[in-house]
């Protein structure tokens, strides 16, 4: 096991970096098309209720209006993974005010505008159900009466408003809380939330016979196209998605959106449509927001502080279609479990309709809010039996050998040293002012194996080009793609032009979603890479009448291992394959087998069970209050990572930085707020209120580099989401210490704080 | 061709004071920064009036100068100058303090002082400022030209006393006392990009033996305008201790008739626009007995005021 620090990491130059700072850059809003015109939705505008008639006469009849299309104009077809449930327009019924009851092309906004506004419908209303308790309440209304009818695949169990259930067992619970001493019981309540990249989405799609191309702002392109191909049975090969710069996602532009929708339009109207939505659609309209959650968890302890089991249960608000939740229920009972050893384990975890906007997959899905349950209540835990806290997650914490909560045993993991890091980053035991308090908190997250494609090639001159399926939106995951090339056949990261994010020229990829891009599009890039290496090997080896196996590839050059004299440029070598064998590698990662899970029971399994190269995490944050409000300022970061091999420290690091401070924002300030309709009372920036710049605390970074020969190129594995899973949990339990009791809504409010201090 | 009439709109660029009235006179609204009539436009509150008449570019409204009896801050001063101006951050700091707090560093170049005080909202984080500091209005029309108070000018939110074609030229700070200063302290849930949950302004004056010899304090975000609680006439005297400042609490606190909305609920804004009341007449006292607290007080103390 190694340390690295940030500080000490060598220069690493971005190769999206200069066209995003000076404004070069181009995203898919700044696309302009010949003849374009501009799309607008027209949108329930109520939670639930049924469409009793829906007349577009007028919208057809506004001058400069070429397209309006409703469910009638296009296939009849149910749509997302594993639930399919949402159709791309409403259809007899609306369940969340972004439902797209019809769209608009016109040849200019305003026109388009006026269609929207010129539309008839007439709804009824249906009884709103506007939280989980309303969902699970006995004769609660069903958001989808039919959902028996659904195409459901895999073990996703159902029934009524819950979407999905999920259970995970492991030993004995009732023998586990008879060998307690005490057993505690905590309740906390979630309050959902949102992604907010910086860029509002935009789509813009043109048919070109019976092809379409469509340049659009999404995680996920080759997700983008399998929608688009479904949903207007279109073949895989007639539909082309192109991303631009994507201007930030965080999970919120994962999963297939709008690219059909406009597609659709474009084929009607016969010429390219360009979608850009408002700040406030997107808040509204997108099937990924950050679900609300009930967490109720029982432990038993001893009195030397070790758990002997826990009991929980866990209730998330999925809104009012599936989107790709139905994993949820699983992945946040295993943050209720938590990287510890509890021997004896049950949890029951519902997925649940209300007629929210759907929740999906916001970075590290479930993992903040469950997180900061669990690690309040282990904080109480500590309490209880008078350990310190950090003490405690020692002695309970997972480490190297052990056995985890569902039965996964860990060979070399790094959690512990986590542990280390993070509370010497911060000098917890250290005094501090009485307005200060250190919480700490930790956390876990998996790694996400997948098929991953990427081709590289050297032209003539001896420079290189990467086309590859995976897709950046930030993270600076695809960027270092460059590097493990670079490294692989002895030449410069700024060798490598990198082509992205294009569907047509590129193999499959997953998207930037699941941290999943270096793990696995990082080994399709080696393999490729190494492919070219064999083939440069071979001509240095004629060209300097040496084998092979002796041919060294470093700065620039291939040369004979022991004889620096003799060697050759890659560049001309790459002459000589130009006439001859061209140099193409091409690389597909291959499958990580999951671990085997040992005596445990999942029910509803979505495969979030047991964890190809868990990442662990610990932060430990100084956080200040002024008792006097509530309001509580995050003074100080410590953040200790085991994400295996770190391969771009500067990368890495900030994605650490990123992800302590939105979930600092989710601590501490974002929420997402209902009216009594179902309706968002707040999608806007002046009352969703974001972390800024200017609240960033110090934040100092740590990376345990675990051996994991499981994991990515490397030993790396994922990074993007776990640091986004401990920070609220240890805000909170700064908090707690400061007030003498913990803050059981999320976020802790400046009002929430200052209500439970009273 | 109705329709085409009905949405048209006109832009004009005033070359005068004389030109800007006329053009009011006529219907056009006036625009310098536009971060109140543009923004809200976007956001679909109030679409933008069909006639326009920027006012941004009249040199003679963009100046601060000494007068007779005070300081003559022209209409379309902006904020980042109000933060930093020798005269108003040495003799009306308060007004200092809430301008470095409004928006961003864009909003703060662009925002005019006038555009802030005519748009009437009571969460503006210079009204409290300018109320302590007895500031009077300069509205000029074709009839010509009143002084108003602050606190008469504003009559709910968003609306003031202002006649339709009267344009806000000025505002004008009648000279301080000595050992007078003022403060201005707002509770914030972030440290940018912030609206002011609740706010208050000091303006205090002491006597040779430290004493208070008077002392205003004003509201912002707890009523529909911004407000002035008088009944802290009755601390005249008082030695500037815990006892006083606690008094300043409950006196503003009783004063506050808040709403709940998104920002807070009215329990909360009760309570804490005391505890930012206490906080800036201890500000204003300090800078009152020459102590050095820097601008804006919201930072020098950290977040929230939080000390």
């Amino acid at each position: 096991m190694t340390l690295s620090n940030a500080p000490e990491s060598p220069r690493f130059v971005r190769a999206d970096g200069v066209d995003k700072v000076s404004g070069t850059g181009r995203y898919a809003a700044d696309m302009q098309l010949p003849g374009m015109l501009h799309a607008k939705f027209a949108y329930a505008e109520v939670a639930h209720a049924e469409i009793l008639a829906l007349d577009v006469t007028a919208a057809l009849a506004v001058p400069g209006v070429l397209a309006v299309l409703t469910a009638d104009d296009v296939p009849d077809i149910r749509y997302s993974p594993v639930i399919p449930d949402r159709r791309l327009f409403a259809k007899d019924v609306v369940r969340f005010e972004g439902e797209i009851l019809a769209a608009v092309a016109a040849t200019t906004p305003e026109a388009a505008t006026a269609a929207v506004d010129a539309i008839e419908v007439t709804l009824r209303p249906l009884p709103t159900v506007n939280d989980i308790d309303a969902a699970m309440a006995d004769g609660a209304p069903l958001i989808h009466p039919e959902w028996e009818t659904y195409d459901v695949s895999g073990d996703t169990v159902r029934d009524g408003n819950t979407t999905s259930f999920s259970s995970l067992s492991h030993g004995d619970v009732d023998a586990g809380m008879a060998e307690a001493d005490h057993v505690v019981t905590s309740r906390y309540v979630a309050d959902g939330c949102h992604a907010v990249p910086i860029e509002p989405r935009a789509v813009l799609a043109q048919w070109e016979g019976e092809k379409v191309t469509v340049w659009t702002s999404t995680q996920v392109p080759f997700d983008a196209r399998a929608g688009v191909c479904q949903t207007l049975e279109l073949p895989t090969n007639r539909v082309r998605i192109i991303v631009p710069h994507l201007g930030g996602g965080f999970g919120g532009k994962c999963g297939f959106h709008f690219e059909a929708h406009v597609a659709a339009l474009a084929r009607a109207a016969g010429r390219p449509v360009k979608l850009v939505f408002s700040r406030a659609e997107e808040f509204l309209a997108p099937d990924r927001r950050r679900e609300g959650m009930v967490v109720e968890v029982t432990t038993g302890i001893r009195d030397d502080g070790t758990i002997t089991a826990r009991r929980g249960w866990v209730a998330i608000d999925n809104g009012a279609y599936a989107a790709d939740a139905a994993f949820f229920p699983q992945l946040a009972a295993m943050h209720v479990a938590g990287p510890y050893k509890v021997p004896n384990l049950h949890i029951d975890a519902h997925l649940v309709y209300t007629n929210h906007q759907p929740s999906g997959s916001v970075r590290a899905p479930t993992a903040p809010q469950a997180c900061w349950a669990l690690e309040s209540h282990t904080d109480e835990l500590a309490g209880t039996v008078g350990m310190d806290p950090v003490a405690f997650r020692r002695l309970n914490g997972l480490d190297s050998g052990a056995v985890g909560p569902v039965g996964q045993h860990y060979d070399d993991i790094g959690l512990q040293a986590c542990i280390d890091e993070a509370t010497a980053i911060v000098d917890y035991g250290s005094p501090l002012p009485d307005n200060e308090a250190i919480g700490v908190a930790i956390g876990w997250w998996p790694s996400l194996p997948a098929p991953s494609g990427a081709y590289v090639k050297l032209d003539d001159d001896g420079s290189g080009q990467i086309i590859t399926g995976a897709q950046e939106c930030g993270t600076g995951a695809v960027m270092t793609l460059r590097q493990l090339a670079a490294d692989e056949l002895g030449m410069e990261p700024e060798s490598f032009e990198i082509i992205y994010q294009d569907t047509g020229v590129a193999p499959y990829d997953m998207g930037a979603t699941g941290s999943q891009t270096l793990l696995n599009n990082g080994r399709a890039v080696v393999e490729a890479s190494a492919q070219i290496a064999t083939e440069l090997k071979a001509l240095a080896a004629d060209h300097l009448e040496a084998a092979a196996a002796d041919i060294v590839l470093a700065d620039g050059h291939a040369s004979v291992a022991g004889t620096p004299g003799a060697k050759v440029s890659i560049a001309e070598l790459a002459g000589v394959a130009a006439e001859g064998r061209l140099l193409i590698g091409h690389g597909s990662a291959a499958p990580l087998d999951a671990p085997p899970l040992v005596g445990a029971t999942c029910v509803g399994d979505q495969g979030m069970a047991a964890w190809v190269a868990p990442q662990f995490s610990c932060h430990a944050v100084r956080v200040r209050l002024d008792r006097d409000t509530g309001v509580a300022r995050v003074m100080a970061v410590g953040a200790g990572h085991d994400s295996g091999t770190i391969i771009n420290p500067v990368g890495a690091t900030g994605q650490v930085e990123g992800g302590v401070l939105m979930g600092i924002g989710q601590a501490l300030t974002e929420v997402t707020r209902y009216g009594e309709d179902g309706r968002q009372l707040n999608p806007a920036l002046l009352e969703y209120k974001l972390q800024t710049a200017a609240d960033a605390p110090e934040i100092t970074t740590r990376f345990v580099q675990s051996a994991n020969a499981e994991a990515g190129p490397r030993g790396a594995k994922g990074l993007a989401e776990a640091p986004n899973v401990p920070t609220a949990a240890a805000i909170a339990n700064a908090l707690a210490k400061l007030i003498g009791r913990p803050v059981r809504r999320l976020p802790m409010t400046a009002e929430r704080i200052w209500e439970e201090a009273q | 061709m109705t329709d085409m009439a009905s949405t048209e709109q006109t832009f004009q660029i005033a070359e005068s004071v004389d030109e800007a009235l006329r053009a009011i006179a006529a219907g056009a609204r006036p625009i310098a920064g536009g971060t109140d009539l543009v923004v809200g436009s976007r956001q679909g509150k109030e679409s933008l009036p069909p006639a326009l008449v920027a006012i941004d570019r009249l040199a003679e409204l963009a100046t601060v100068q000494s007068v007779a009896g005070g300081l003559r801050v022209g209409a379309v001063v902006n904020h980042a100058t109000l933060m930093t101006h020798p005269d108003i951050v040495a003799n009306y700091t308060g007004i200092a303090d809430g301008a470095a707090l409004v928006g961003s560093p864009a909003t703060r170049n662009t925002g005019t002082l006038g555009g802030n005080v005519m748009n009437g909202s009571p969460a503006m984080d210079t009204g409290a400022p300018l109320a302590v500091l007895d500031a009077r209005v300069e509205l000029q029309s074709g009839a010509g030209t009143r002084l108003v108070p602050v606190l008469d000018l504003w009559t709910g939110p968003g609306t003031t006393s202002a006649a339709p074609d009267e344009l806000c030229t000025a505002v004008i700070l009648p000279e301080r006392p000595e050992r007078s200063a003022s403060a201005y302290v707002r509770l914030e849930y972030r440290r940018a990009m912030e609206i002011a949950v609740v706010g208050a302004a000091a303006a205090v004056t002491l006597d040779d033996d430290g004493t208070i010899a008077d002392i205003a304090v004003a509201l912002t975000a707890v009523a529909p305008t911004v407000t002035a609680v008088a009944a802290v006439e009755e601390l005249v005297g008082a030695a500037v201790d815990q006892d006083l400042l606690d008094n300043v609490a409950e006196l503003a606190s009783a004063h506050a008739t808040p709403i709940s909305d998104l920002r807070a609920g009215d329990t909360y804004r009760r309570h804490t626009v005391g505890v930012m009341a206490k906080r800036a007449v201890a500000a204003a006292a300090a800078r009152a007995r020459g102590e050095h607290i820097a601008v804006p007080v919201n930072r020098s103390l950290g977040i929230g005021a939080a000390q």
